[in-house]
Formats: structure tokens, sequence, C-alpha cells
């Protein structure tokens, strides 16, 4: 005998279905299911099924999602992430409220609509026998079937006979699904190879179009806005200059100019810095920049860029040099002497005196005394 | 459907009975030839002029659009203190627009109102395409709608999450939760009417297509069984959805402290003027289809005079709110938020204040006559008015509270550029173009719904469904 899924036999009305419903039942030769073309009320009843879960389901799902979503905007907000906005307390949960609602909604929507058309109803299910049967034209327009599924041992014979005389019509028998081949219909998967195929081209298209982007003149009204860039003429101002001098008397920060009249004036001035370990390392990092290339690295006047210039630099360790006061030394540093230029713009006031720091421990490091050891 | 059959069968005068909401024999099977035939047939030629004016609207948004993204926002009129301009007002607008469908499919299927079956379908159609108008707002006044995945809470090499505590980003989830729920509500409803469209297509292609549009629904009482708990589940949840959206659209205004948006009243009030504005465009849009589908008897005189009737309640509402607003701001002693509901009302854009006032809440009293309930020159000029009316109340609300704050040394007037204009025109030719494209392709009333509806349909009620 050829597998049978079932006989189905359709009625003209819902009323002619459901009284047809419990004398089948009780002569219980299958499993009974009805086709509908919309809702009929009563019928889940008249055939003895059980409820729908969906309800439980969905109180389930929408408690989880809620649960997740204050748990997760706590962690981000308080734990990983902490941000305090309008002076709230990391953790307060009153502001979460509104995307845990959010999320309660759609998770509980998702678990009724795709939980009761995946899960539940086991679709899509493209190769229902029901679906290949004459009678589908009509079960989605207005006609009313009952079937009668094979279960155990089935008799195709008596089902139609007991569907017959429940006054059923068109009664057919609906072979089994082929085993192995679960989408016979091939239309279904040409339709499937276009949507792939088409995904496919637009992807290549996307891709195509994101290289080519940068090929496009970047949005650049940042960059291309007006503006004035340093050291650029400008019509703007009289002077055509893009850039403006200083006021006249303007102080640069750090730089409060000592008006030195004379090196005689400044040989009378005090180091005000301490000899600290951080005075004399900042003295010495200055020391070996701005000094070292023409007075040497031990300040003894053999420069570490031999020969750049025709003047010969002072040597820093003789002993006339050892008595000159502070305040001549940084008279020299601001004014400059000979062929040295002022470096009064490249050393500011405090690492002036912590050259000078800095300078009187190499001098003494240079002419050590036997008592000066350890 | 117990209380209605007893009411049918005591012997009520004819203007106390409820109205037949079908005019006309219709069976279950001339239903699917009236409704179906338009996804199966070819379009009349005044459709394809239809879509071509909103295609040519819509094409000019985006080119617009793009004009933006090139030029950046200064092609708006958006300037400091009015940075929100025509970018949230159309917003606002369009999530609004939104509302109606949600109200008619969620609520009022909980409360068991059986005219809302007929014209559900189309008006969530259109909540789904108004919410996609909506989102286009946001994205591109951001400016860079390409980081717009920033929004998204996702582990980061930037290192950042996003701020929980900020509206905008419970405006956010708001939005795409609604979007999210309306699709899955509009194409559950769909899918055993697509069942019907695959049996009864004539080629393999469009057979196929449905095919797996339904995913091989063949109506069994296990199947119905669970829809129904489904669809009445998901209801529900919509419900929750149709006061929370708006409410959360609010938060962006009333969790800031501008004069005029920092008030109590601002969540029912918008939630109340979403669903006026909904309910004005979903009447214009059913108005023109039964017209031009050949609906009439479906959706009869007595449909459009029970949603005149929300629209007029929406109404008083909306005029009871704009008092709340004025009393607010008078009991308040706060001379600021005087000053701003004064400007409201009389400064250089008072007229825009008064427009709102006679198109929101002075006009649709018409609709207390029956005549204009039911006569289509007043609700179409009613519901217009509710559309522009709506429109500028968010308009008012936006630029007017703005561009005069706190700080009279930063007050700047606004003025819209055509690219705004443009930009709006374009989101109503999209909106346009995807109802026409559904009212083709789509059938656009709820088949399978309606047949469960129908006179002598249920078993047991004899004719008492009438």
């Amino acid at each position: 005998m050829a597998e049978v899924f079932g006989v189905l036999g359709l009625f003209e009305s819902a009323d002619a279905l459901l009284a047809a419903i419990p004398g089948l039942r009780a002569r219980n030769l299958g499993r009974l299911e009805a086709y509908t073309p919309y809702p009929v009320h009563g019928l889940e009843r008249a055939l003895g099924q059980r409820r729908s879960p969906v309800g439980g389901m969905v109180l389930v799902m929408g408690i989880l999602g809620a649960l997740t979503a204050l748990a997760f905007q706590w962690w981000v907000s308080a734990v990983d992430y902490p941000l305090v906005t309008g002076g709230k307390a990391a953790g307060s949960w009153q502001a979460f409220v509104p995307i845990m609602f959010e999320i309660t909604v759609l998770s509980a929507t998702f678990t009724a609509g795709l939980g009761m058309l995946l899960l539940l109803n086991r679709l899509p299910f493209f190769n229902h026998p029901v679906l290949h049967s004459r009678a589908i034209r009509g079960i989605t327009r207005d006609r009313f079937a009952l079937a009668v599924e094979a279960e155990g041992a089935f008799d195709p014979e008596a089902a139609s006979a007991a569907l017959a005389a429940s006054g059923a019509r068109e009664i057919e028998v609906l072979p089994a699904p082929g085993r192995g081949e679960p989408l016979t219909a091939r239309s279904i998967l040409d339709v499937l190879a276009g949507i792939a195929g088409a995904c496919l081209v637009a992807g290549f298209l996307a891709y195509w179009v994101v290289k080519l982007a940068p090929v496009l003149p970047p949005v650049s009204h940042m960059l291309d806005q007006p503006r004035l860039d340093p050291q650029r003429p400008s019509a703007f101002f009289r002077d055509g200059r893009g850039m403006r001098p200083p006021v006249p008397g303007t102080v640069a920060r750090g730089c409060l100019p000592i008006r030195l009249a004379s090196p005689e004036a400044a040989a009378l001035l005090v180091n005000p810095l301490p000899r600290t370990p951080e005075v004399l390392a900042r003295g010495r990092a200055e020391f070996e920049v701005r000094c070292a290339v023409c007075h040497g690295v031990l300040g003894n006047g053999i420069p570490t860029l031999s020969a750049a210039y025709g003047a010969k630099p002072a040597n820093l360790m003789t002993p006339a040099m050892r008595q000159t006061p502070d305040g001549t030394i940084y008279g020299v540093i601001v004014l400059g002497k000979n062929a040295m230029p002022s470096y009064a713009a490249d050393l500011p006031e405090a690492d002036r005196w912590a050259v000078i720091h800095y300078l009187r421990a190499l001098q003494r490091a240079q002419n050590a005394r036997d008592e000066d050891l350890p | 459907m117990g209380p209605e059959a007893a009411g049918q069968r005591l012997d009520l005068p004819e203007s106390l009975r409820t109205p037949a909401l079908i005019t006309g024999t219709v069976t279950a099977g001339s239903l699917d030839d009236q409704v179906l035939r338009y996804p199966e047939g070819v379009p009349a030629r005044k459709w394809f002029v239809a879509i071509g004016v909103s295609l040519s609207a819509m094409l000019l948004g985006l080119v617009l659009i793009g004009y933006t993204f090139f030029q950046g926002i200064g092609a708006w009129g958006n300037n400091s203190p009015v940075f929100w301009a025509f970018g949230i007002i159309n917003f606002v607008f369009w999530v609004g627009i939104g509302h109606a469908g949600t109200l008619i499919s969620a609520i009022l299927f909980i409360f068991r109102k059986r005219w809302r079956t007929a014209i559900a379908r189309f008006a969530e159609a259109m909540t789904i395409f108004a919410v996609i108008c909506a989102a286009i707002f946001p994205l591109i006044h951001v400016g860079r709608p390409w980081l717009g995945f920033w929004l998204i809470p996702y582990p980061n090499q930037r290192g950042v999450w996003t701020n929980f505590r900020s509206p905008l980003l419970w405006d956010v989830f708001a939005v795409s939760t609604y979007f999210l729920v309306s699709l899955m509500f509009w194409y559950l409803g769909l899918v055993p009417d697509l069942a019907s469209l695959r049996d009864r297509a004539g080629s393999r292609r469009r057979r196929a297509i449905y095919a797996i549009l339904c995913l091989g629904w063949r109506g069994s009482a296990t199947h119905w069984k669970h829809f129904e708990k489904a669809y009445l589940l998901l209801a529900g949840l919509a419900t929750g959805l149709v006061l929370s959206v708006h409410s959360v659209v609010s938060f962006d205004f009333a969790t800031s402290i501008v004069p005029g948006w920092h008030m109590t009243i601002f969540p029912p009030y918008f939630v109340v003027g979403a669903i006026f504005a909904g309910f004005a465009m979903v009447l214009m849009v059913l108005i023109v289809a039964r017209e031009t589908m050949g609906l009439k008897n479906l959706i009869t005189g007595f449909h459009l005079e029970v949603m005149n009737k929300v629209i007029l309640g929406m109404s008083c509402l909306m005029g009871y709110a704009y008092a709340v607003e004025g009393f607010s701001a008078w009991y308040s002693m706060n001379p600021v938020l005087h000053h701003t509901f004064m400007n409201y009302i009389s400064g250089r854009y008072g007229w825009a204040g008064w427009l709102t006032i006679w198109c929101n809440v002075l006009m649709p009293q018409l609709l207390w006559f029956r005549r204009c309930r039911r006569g289509y020159p007043w609700m179409v000029l009613v519901a217009v008015g509710v559309t522009v009316g709506m429109w500028f109340e968010r308009f008012v609300i936006i630029v007017v509270s703005l561009y005069q704050d706190y700080l009279p040394s930063s007050w700047h007037f606004y003025a819209p550029t055509l690219v705004d204009y443009g930009i709006l025109l374009g989101s109503f030719g999209i909106f346009f173009t995807l109802v026409l494209a559904f009212a083709r392709v789509l059938p656009v009333i709820a088949t399978s719904e309606l047949k469960a509806d129908l006179p002598g349909s249920q078993p047991g009620h004899g004719g008492s469904h009438g």
C-alpha cells in the first residue's frame, strides 16, 4: 500500500464542519484536523485540542527581556562605563525604565509572532500534503475542510466512507510527502536562487561604490572654509600680513623681562633658585641643548660641532670664569657677548638660573679636590 | 460577541442599532474576488499618474538629501540657537502619523470595535511607511548618517558605551521597537491573506513568491488557534506602544530645560496629537482608496463617520492641552516661560500659533454636525487642516521655543531654506510611493479577518453578526 497522509473532505459552511466532528471523533479513525479560511469559533474545543501555549511563552520571554535590559543598562552605566549625568548616581535605575519597557515589548512581540509561526506552527513548510491537494484553493477562500490524518493502523477506505457519511464532499486521499525532498516545488527554489543572486549583485555593487567613493571629493567643507593660515599674506589688513604682530609691550608667559642696562648691572643679580637635584637636572638638560654645541659638554670650550663657526668659544672652566659672579653669566646669556647671540628668547628666566647652577656644578667637578671625594 | 448579539435581539429603534459595517451582499468568496483582484491585475492609468507624481517628489527629496550630505547641515535653515528645526519637526510629525494605525489595529482590536477590521490593514501599512519617513530625519540631521550605528550599544573598538540616561537614546529604542513591532503585527495579519493569493495565483512564479511570503500557511485549526492567541497578545503589546512611543518622543523635549518644553503635560499632549494627526491622514488615504478601488461596500460612510468622531474627540483634547500650556505659563509666574508662550501667539511666528489653533481646535468643531462627518468636502477640509495644523504645532513647539530662550544675547530668528521644504516634500513622496506600491501588491483589506466577521460566518450565531 502506498504511503497515505490522510483523507480530506470539504464542507460548505462552518456549521456543517462543526456538526461532522463529534461523530468522526467517536469513530477514532485517525487524527482529526480542520482547515478553514478564517478562525472558526469553538473549533479547537470540538477537535479536543489543547490551549495554545503562546501566552506562557510571551510572559516568560517578556520578563526575561525586561531583566536583561535592566541588567545590561545597569552594568554599562554603573560598572563598565560609569557616566555621571545630571548629577544622578551611576546606578540609578529610574532612567533605565523606558528602554526596559521597549525591550520587554520587543522580546515579547518576537516571541509571539515568530514563536507562533516558526515553533508552534512549524512554518515554513512548503511541502505539506494539504498544500498539494485540490481542496487548498477552496480552503484559503471560502470552504471548510476536515481531514482524517493517518495515525497508526490507518484505513483510507473507512475514513473516506466516514467522511462521506458525515456530509463531506470532494473527498480526496492525500499521499504522504516523499522523503528526502523537502522542497519539491522547483519554482520556490528558482525564487530563492533569484533572491540570493540579487543579494550577491547588490553586495558587489555596494562594495564597488564604497571602493569608488574615495575617488569622489570627500565632504571637506571644514577644511575649505575661509580662514587665515599662519605666515600667509592677507589683503584684509593694511600691512598685508595675515598674522597680527603683538601689541607693543606684550609680554609672553614666563618671560617677564628684567631690564639689564649693562653687564655691570647684571653682575649684582643673585641666583634665586635653590640648588636641588631637580633644578640641576633642568639646568643640565638646557645646558646640553643650548650651550654644549659651542662650549662643549664639559664646558671646556671644545665644541660638539667642531669648527662650525669662525669664533673660538669660551672655556668656562678657567679660574677666571670660576670667579665670575652668577649675575655676570646671567647677563651674558641675556645680552650675548662677542660672537655669542642673546639666548633670552630660548631660555626662560628660571632655566637661565638653572643652567648657571649646573655650570657651577660642572666647574667644581672639573676641578675637584681630594676633600670632595666621598 | 455576546453583548452585541444580545443587543441585536432586543427590539431597538433603527437609530440605536449598530449600523451595518458592510453594505450589499458580501460572501467570503466575493470578498476575495473584490479585494485580491488588485494585486493580480494591471494598475489603472491614474495609478501610474499618481505614483509618477509621488516618485518625482521622492526623487526631489533624495537629491536634496544627497545635497545636504555633500554640503553639510548648513544647507538647511538651522542656526544657533535653533539647532532643531525641520529635521526634528518632520520626525515628530511622521512618527505621529503612524500612531493611528497602531491605535486602530491594537487598541480598537482589544476593545472589540468591529469597524476597525476593514481599515486596519491600510492603517497598519501607513504606520510602517510613516515610521520609515520619520526615521530618515534624525539620521540625516546628525549630518554624518554613516556613523548612525554609533547609536547601537555594542562592545566596540572606540571603548565608548551609549548613554542610557539620554532621552535621545530612549528615542532610538522606542522608534525602532515601534517599527519592528508594527512590521511584525502587519506581517502576521498578512500571512493568511498571502496564502489566499498563493492559491489564486495563475502563474507558477507568482505562486512561488506568495508561497514563500506566507511560509506555507495552510489554515489548519492548529494554525488558527496559535495565530489568534498570538495576534491578541501582539495587540496587547502594541497597545503599550501607542502610549509609549510618542511619550518617549516628547521626553526629548520635556526632559530639557528649554522654556516651553519643560512641562509635564508633554507626554499625553504628544500622544493625543499623534493619534489626531494619524487619523486625519488615514481618513484622507481611505477616502481616495474607497473611491478609486471600489471599496465603498466595505469601507462605508459609517467607517468614515466613526473616524471623524475620533478626530473630533482628539481635537477637543488638543484644545485642552493648549489651554493647559497657557495656564502653566501664567501660573508658573516664570517670566521666561511667559515670554515663550506669548511668543507662540504674538511674536514674529505668532501666525503659526494661531494657524495651529485654527486648524486643530476650531475647524474640527465642524464635525459636531452629522452633515460634515458624512460629507466629503467638509471632512477632507478638516483632515487637510489637521495635517497642516499638526505640522505647524510641532513647528511652533520647536522653532518658536528655541529662537528666543533664556539668553537674549543668543536670540536668532529662524527661516527655513528651499532645501528644507524640498526634503519635507520628498518625505511625502516617499510615504505616498510606499502607500501606492502597497495598494498594488498586497491585499489592502484584511480579508481573512473580515471573513470571520461576515454575517453567518461563525457557527451557532445565525445572522446576528450583521
